[in-house]
């Protein structure tokens, strides 16, 4: 038995069928005596490029330990599955439980958009107000 | 002007006190390591001691095959 971390990118259409693919997988690695260490699902991200046209997919990583024949049935599985557009397979050393740097960061990333947004943010509310005033005023 | 550059360069973050691995999930740590064109920045330039440059080249390829990092600006 081999650790192994995995990461597959979903097709974003297809993120409602990612509990259920996800509870598939880990049968199969359960079935032969494996083990899941972490399962994190990281939802819809916005892709660095596209791929296959596509802007956003649907991130899902598992560290697994299981056996060369569990690995090469999910290797298949993902092969063969329209909704899968990448995956990854790395080995490591050993188990890893500790939350991922990504499943940690999101919230700080979005807090950096709304920051940055939020300097242009109060301008376009003033705008917005004035135009409201100068509504009312001609409606008046 | 020289000198200037000098000053530019930064000593090594990880060789005193980083202890896990660089991971290719920490894109936020890797941004600090490529240029505004999304290439690598070279060692002498980041300051970085060999040993973890080699992780951070590993790191940033994986990011970039998840799409989690560009591999240029000129995307799209």
């Amino acid at each position: 038995m081999r650790h192994y971390e995995i990461v597959v990118m979903v097709h974003p259409d297809q993120s409602e069928q990612v509990p259920a693919m996800t509870e598939r997988y880990k049968s199969f690695v359960e079935a032969d005596g494996g083990k899941i260490h972490r399962l994190e699902d990281w939802g819809r991200r916005q892709l660095a490029y596209p791929i296959a046209k596509l802007h956003k997919a649907h991130y899902v990583l598992m560290n697994v330990e299981c056996t060369d024949k569990a690995l090469a049935e999910l290797e298949n599985a993902f092969k063969f599955n329209d909704a899968v557009i990448r995956k990854m397979v790395i080995r490591t050393e050993a188990a890893v439980t500790g939350q991922s740097a990504l499943f940690k960061n999101p919230e700080e990333e979005n807090k950096r958009e709304y920051k940055s947004r939020g300097g242009d943010a109060p301008v376009a509310t003033e705008e917005a107000a004035t135009e409201d005033v100068a509504a009312e005023e001609t409606a008046a | 002007m020289s000198r200037f550059v000098r000053n530019k360069r930064r000593s090594c973050k990880f060789s005193s006190d980083y202890a896990q691995p660089i991971d290719y999930k920490d894109v936020n740590l890797l941004k600090q390591y490529i240029s505004e064109n999304a290439k690598l920045q070279p060692a002498r330039v980041t300051g970085t001691v060999s040993y973890y440059q080699r992780q951070i080249t590993n790191a940033v390829k994986r990011a970039r095959f998840l799409a989690l990092l560009p591999y240029t600006d000129k995307h799209e």
